[in-house]
Order: structure tokens, then C-alpha cells, then sequence
């Protein structure tokens, strides 16, 4: 009766430890193979679009005929953002709103290039309704498309946390299991000494050090990988989500300093629009918004350096574009544009630059430390999953040897 | 016997024809349906914001001005202090085609409005580039000028007594009125055969209202060159505004062509501030010049002659 009862109870112990495993280490497999790269696809999409929208408006400010190195990103952009949305379409667990949104993204990115390939045709031409078809294609971007990818990375991103919360987990039903073996063979074992005087059942004892070290094993692999995959997201993913977001308030600003001057004095929009994005990148004086709280979550790591230049970097273009302002509203159009577009050392163009490769730089570094968090953690359950196996078989093996040693006793 | 295995199996696979004939097996899957398509459209656009039901306030001749003194420059006036600084300051228009915008190829300013103050320019500082413009909106000029921003504003500004109340006005430099832009293949040739068509102008402006006083149903966008957009994207049948906007628009779509006589007029005039009365005469006195030496027909020629050979320009009316 006794031994039946333990023995079916360590089998399913090991059955119930060996899957609880198993499903940790393909949890945090699928978080570094899937999951991350599918919310940095999300990502993409709205950074390609945003930057497709930004330098489609710096080429047509640069006359007639667009600069090729313009022509190639922006193309570049719109290649990348192709890709990353067939990528973001293939999540499994594909829900309405999701599919709704990648259905809005597919349609209207062949309009939005149709209407600016229109705005180009015209501009080439010498013609103002280039302006025009530049700023309903912008708009459709604002209005339509942007709002749609960054609903996409806001639900990746979540989902993205959600799969981390899972890796880390405590396993209630294996816990309570393992304890509860553990404590049915020790009063097994004091029950048989009190009946038989004998100290030592050699079975039995074998299988509690089995379950001993399951529970031992389990417990450090199980805490050495919540603390990797934990440093993973402190270090890495939460990281990046408020850099991304910084890059996305900084791509937004960008677009709407170009399109002020594609407006051609009409533009008071989107210097408003500006204005937001601005303060939410870098707040109002230029040392708040999502740059700062980037630097508190990176204050002492590694890429610490990154975002403080990108912080400074920041503050330069600020202060440039308010060169902008001050010679466009002064008249002087053709200087404001050369301090938006120009290539030189001091004008807006190269301070975004700057900004944009040093984010994506601290960007990088953040994911490869969620990367190398995450991985180091799913090492951590190395070989945990048929080692429960093994020990549950040694464990119910233990048992039955032990039983029958004593029934032969009996006899 | 084998002709009755034969008639068995034919039975066997009439059967298994009628039993699965029978069920219903529903429609093919669509896996990406799409009922229509989303036009796009230009930001903002869309049915015109209640117009201003307000009369607007009499003041007889809306094109009267004040009466010129010559092109003296008197210590202490607005013309010594203009002097003083360098350079005139303007105000402009940078999207309207043929009146005032910027060329994309040259990153130049162009255009009739552009002439004239650059003959002001001329007149004043003896150099026609001696200008500091400043792109305006529409919605922008009164308050430009009201600030003081701006020493004129230059920008297809129709003379209105309402307007007559917050700034001045030079003598009429330019006679508009409202037609219609249709596609080379519409049938309609005027305002009379829009009626319950959707027809595209620009929000706030006299020539909305004016569209829905003749039955018309408006569509309003911000920018004039957005009417242009939705002609060309079909989602409007016509567009109209001054015959003058509606030639620079012509003149990007040869597919497009200016229908019906005018139906309103639109005397243009130079914005002064208010206090500048001595600027006004001075301008006055400058678009005098400018009628009268040719200039005026050149820079039509030059511009407009889509609309035809030059009339000859509009003949100033004072007040005193």
C-alpha cells in the first residue's frame, strides 16, 4: 500500500518536475528566438516608417532632384519596413486587434509611397502641388500609419514582459510535490525503524538523498535563472523599450522640423507637434523626458556612456532647431533649410544624426544584454528536465528495493 | 454476375456522389477580405467649418484709397525708418503658383505679388532684392500687420470694408473674382452646373462661402494646392477660388481647365498698418509708377499670361 503510494508519487513528481522544466527552458528559448526579435520587428516597422517620412521630406527640401544618398535610405526605409511587417505578421497567437492592425499597415504603405512618389514627380516639375501631395502623404503617415505600428510594439513589447514574468514564475505544483515526497519517505522510513529497530533501510534512503537533490538542484537552477533573466530586463529589455521609445519621439520631431518647411510658412502645426515631441524626448529645459529616465535605468552599466552622449547630442539639435525657427521666421528660408538639411558640422542634420546612431548604439547594447541575461538564465536549467527524470526513476527504484527488502524480512 | 458486381459498384459510387453532394460545404475561405479601399486624403480636409454669418460692416468703396504724394521720404516718416534698417519687410505667400511661391528647382521666390514688392523695393532702396519676406497665411496677415511685423503684406489680399477697419489699403493692384477648375473632360462649364457637386476650396476663405450660396456642396482644405490634390485624385469635381489661384493651378495640370465667367469680384490690395498713413500714399504713388511704365503688364505677361493677353491694370480710386 505504503510503497505503491510512494512509488506513484515519485514517478508523478518526476513526471510534473521534468515538464515544469522542460517548459522553463522553452520559455526563455522562445523569449531570446521569438519574442524579442518579434517585438524588435515591431520596432523596426515604426522606425523605418518614421524615418521613411522624415527623409522623404528632406529630399523634396532639397530641390528637384533629390540627393541619391536621400533616395537610398528612404528607400531603405520602406524595403526594411516591408520586411519587418511580414515578420509581424506571422505571431501564432495572432488576436483581432493584432490582425487589424497589420491588415491597416499592409494597405496603406502602397498608397503612402504611391502619394509620395506623386509629391517627387511634381517637385521635379517645379510644381507646389508636390507640397501638397508631400503633406497628405505625411499625414496619411501621422493620421493612419504610425499610430497603428506603435499599437503593434506597445502589444509586443507587453507580451515581450508578460513571457518574462512567465520564465520567472515560482513552480507551485512541482514545489509542493517534491516537498511532499520528501516528507512521505522520511516518515516512512522513522515509521519502519520504530516497527523493526533497524536504523537504516538502504532503499529508501537512497531514494530520499535522490529526491534531496532534485529539490536542492532544482531550487539553485531555478533561482541562478530568475536572477539572469531578471538582469536581462533590468539590464537589457526595459532598457531599450524607453530608448526606443526615445528614438521614436526623436524620429517624430525630426519629421515635423522638415515638414515645417515643406509647409512654406504653414507649417504652425507641425512646430506644435514638435514642440510635444520634444518635451518628450528630452523634457523642457533638455535634460528631463525619456533620454533622462534612460540614463537613470543605465546609470552604472555599461552603455551608460551612450546615453549620456545621446543626451548631449539631443540638447545640440534643440538648440539648432531653434536657429531654424528664429531664421525662418526672419525671412531667411534658404538658411533655415541649410541648417535643417546642410551636411555641415553645425547644422540640425548632423546633430539628429548623431543622436539617432548614438541611440541606436545604446539600443544594441541593451538587447545583447537581454540577450546574454536570458540565454545565461535558459543555461542554467541545463540538463534539469531528464535530470528529474533520472532522479524520479532512482527515487521509485529506491522505494521498491527497500519495500522488498523489508517484505523479504516479513517472510 | 459480373454484371451485377459492376451495377453494385456503380451503386456504391452514385451513393457516395449523393451522400456527399448532400452536406452543405460552406463558401471558399477569404482570408484578407477588404471591402473598399481608404482614399487618402489632404490633412483637415473636410465639410467647411459655419462660415462668418456677420454683415460685413459698409464703408462705401472698398478700393478706395488714400490719394498719393509722391515719392519723397520726409525725416520721421515710415519710408526713413524703412531706409534707416536696409530693407523693406513683406509679407508673402510661398504656395500659391504664379502670385507668390517658392520654386522647388531654384529654392527662389517668384510671382506677381513677388514683382510688386520688389518694385517697392526698387522705389524705396534702389535695389528690387532688398526684401525680407516673410511667408504669411491667409489667417496671418490682419495680425502681421496689426504687430507691425511686416511694413506690407503683398499676398492676394482682397479688399474688404471689414478688413478696412483693422489696416489699410494701397489703390486696387489686381481685379479677381471666383471661377471654376474642372477636369479637361467635365462636362460643366460654370459655377451653374456644380450644383450638388462636391467642389474644393480652401477653409475660411470668401470663396467657400460664395460656393455654398450657389448650392454647391464645399469641401474645405487648408491649402489651396490640396484642392489640387483631391481633383487630381478624382475625389472632387471642381475647385474654385480667384481666377488667379485657379490659373496657377491650371498651369501644373495641363489636364485641367478654368470654366464660366466670374462670379464675384476681388479687388487686390496692398496691406499697410494702420498708422502708416504715409506708407500708403507712398505705395500708392509706387503702384502709379508701375501702372503707367509698363511694369505691370510685363509682370503679367510674364506670369499670367495663361489667362490671356494683359488687360490693362486696374485704375486707382481715392477717398482722399
Amino acid at each position: 500500500m505504503i510503497a505503491t503510494g510512494l512509488v506513484t508519487l515519485s514517478l508523478l513528481t518526476g513526471i510534473v518536475g521534468t515538464i515544469m522544466a522542460q517548459e522553463k527552458r522553452d520559455t526563455i528559448t522562445n523569449l531570446t528566438d521569438y519574442r524579442e526579435p518579434l517585438s524588435s520587428a515591431a520596432q523596426q516597422i515604426y522606425r523605418s516608417l518614421s524615418d521613411a517620412d522624415a527623409t522623404a521630406a528632406t529630399a523634396f527640401l532639397n530641390g528637384g532632384v533629390e540627393p541619391g544618398d536621400l533616395r537610398a535610405r528612404y528607400e531603405l526605409d520602406i524595403a526594411q519596413a516591408g520586411a519587418a511587417l511580414s515578420k509581424a505578421t506571422s505571431d501564432k497567437g495572432i488576436a483581432s486587434e493584432e490582425d487589424r492592425i497589420v491588415k491597416t499597415l499592409s494597405t496603406q504603405l502602397p498608397v503612402y509611397t504611391g502619394l509620395v512618389e506623386t509629391a517627387r514627380a511634381n517637385n521635379r516639375q517645379g510644381f507646389p502641388a508636390g507640397a501638397a501631395y508631400l503633406r497628405e502623404a505625411s499625414g496619411l503617415m501621422r493620421e493612419k500609419i504610425l499610430p497603428a505600428a506603435s499599437r503593434l510594439y506597445q502589444i509586443d513589447s507587453e507580451r515581450l514582459s508578460e513571457e518574462q514574468d512567465d520564465a520567472n514564475s515560482f513552480p507551485i505544483v512541482t514545489t509542493l510535490l517534491v516537498v511532499g515526497l520528501l516528507v512521505a519517505l522520511i516518515a516512512t522510513q522513522r515509521y519502519l525503524t520504530r516497527k523493526t529497530n533497524r536504523v537504516i533501510n538502504k532503499g529508501l534512503l537512497v531514494a530520499t538523498i535522490a529526491v534531496g537533490v532534485a529539490f536542492l538542484w532544482g531550487a539553485t537552477a531555478l533561482t541562478a535563472q530568475a536572477i539572469l533573466v531578471d538582469n536581462g530586463r533590468d539590464r537589457g529589455s526595459r532598457q531599450v523599450d524607453v530608448l526606443i521609445q526615445a528614438r521614436i519621439a526623436a524620429l517624430e520631431a525630426r519629421a515635423d522640423e522638415t515638414m515645417t518647411l515643406v509647409a512654406r510658412g504653414e507649417g504652425g502645426d507641425y512646430e506644435k507637434h514638435f514642440v510635444q515631441a520634444s518635451r518628450r524626448l528630452a523634457g523642457r529645459d533638455g535634460n528631463g523626458g525619456l533620454l533622462a529616465e534612460a540614463r537613470e535605468l543605465t546609470a552604472g552599466w555599461e552603455h551608460e556612456q551612450q546615453v549620456r552622449a545621446a543626451g548631449r547630442q539631443a540638447k545640440e539639435w534643440l538648440s539648432r532647431h531653434g536657429e531654424i525657427q528664429r531664421l525662418d521666421q526672419g525671412g531667411s528660408y534658404q538658411d533655415a533649410q541649410a541648417m535643417a538639411i546642410g551636411d555641415g558640422a553645425r547644422t540640425a542634420a548632423t546633430a539628429f544624426t548623431e543622436l539617432d546612431e548614438g541611440l541606436v548604439r545604446a539600443i544594441t547594447s541593451g538587447r545583447e544584454e537581454f540577450r546574454a541575461g536570458t540565454v545565461n538564465g535558459g543555461r542554467a536549467l541545463l540538463l534539469l528536465a531528464p535530470g528529474m527524470t533520472l532522479l524520479a526513476v532512482v527515487a521509485a527504484a529506491g522505494i521498491i528495493i527497500g519495500i522488498q527488502d523489508r517484505l523479504r524480512e516479513y517472510r | 454476375m459480373g454484371n451485377q458486381k459492376a451495377s453494385s459498384a456503380l451503386l456504391a459510387v452514385l451513393l457516395t456522389a449523393a451522400v456527399s453532394a448532400c452536406g452543405d460545404v460552406g463558401q471558399p475561405v477569404d482570408l484578407a477580405k477588404v471591402e473598399s479601399a481608404q482614399r487618402p486624403t489632404p490633412q483637415n480636409a473636410g465639410p467647411p467649418e459655419p462660415g462668418n454669418d456677420e454683415p460685413d460692416p459698409k464703408c462705401g468703396d472698398p478700393t478706395a484709397s488714400l490719394r498719393p504724394s509722391g515719392t519723397d521720404t520726409p525725416a520721421g516718416s515710415t519710408m526713413a525708418k524703412i531706409k534707416e534698417r536696409g530693407y523693406l519687410i513683406a509679407g508673402i505667400d510661398q504656395n500659391t503658383y504664379l502670385f507668390g511661391f517658392r520654386d522647388p528647382s531654384t529654392g527662389r521666390l517668384g510671382g506677381f505679388d513677388i514683382d510688386i514688392a520688389k518694385q517697392i523695393a526698387q522705389a524705396l532702396l534702389g535695389d528690387p532684392e532688398k526684401v525680407q519676406f516673410r511667408a504669411l497665411t491667409s489667417a496671418q496677415r490682419i495680425d502681421a500687420l496689426k504687430e507691425g511685423d511686416v511694413d506690407v503684406v503683398v499676398r492676394t489680399m482682397t479688399m474688404t470694408c471689414k478688413r478696412w477697419q483693422d489696416i489699410n489699403f494701397s489703390s486696387e493692384y489686381y481685379t479677381a473674382g471666383q471661377r471654376v477648375l474642372v477636369n479637361e473632360s467635365s462636362r460643366a462649364t460654370g459655377i451653374q452646373d456644380l450644383r450638388g457637386r462636391k467642389v474644393c476650396a480652401s477653409k475660411g476663405s470668401t470663396s467657400i462661402d460664395a460656393l455654398a450660396e450657389v448650392g454647391a456642396k464645399p469641401v474645405g482644405v487648408d491649402n489651396w494646392s490640396d484642392c489640387l490634390v483631391m481633383l487630381q485624385q478624382g475625389q472632387v469635381e471642381a475647385m474654385s477660388t480667384d481666377d488667379t489661384i485657379l490659373a496657377g493651378m491650371a498651369a501644373q495640370d495641363p489636364n485641367t481647365k478654368i470654366v464660366g465667367p466670374r462670379f464675384t469680384t476681388e479687388p487686390y490690395g496692398i496691406g499697410v498698418p494702420k498708422a502708416n498713413e504715409d506708407m500708403v500714399r507712398y505705395v500708392n504713388a509706387v503702384l502709379d509708377q508701375i501702372r503707367n511704365s509698363g511694369a505691370w503688364t510685363r509682370s503679367y505677361a510674364r506670369w499670367l499670361g495663361e489667362l490671356g493677353s494683359p488687360p490693362s491694370p486696374p485704375s486707382p480710386t481715392y477717398k482722399d
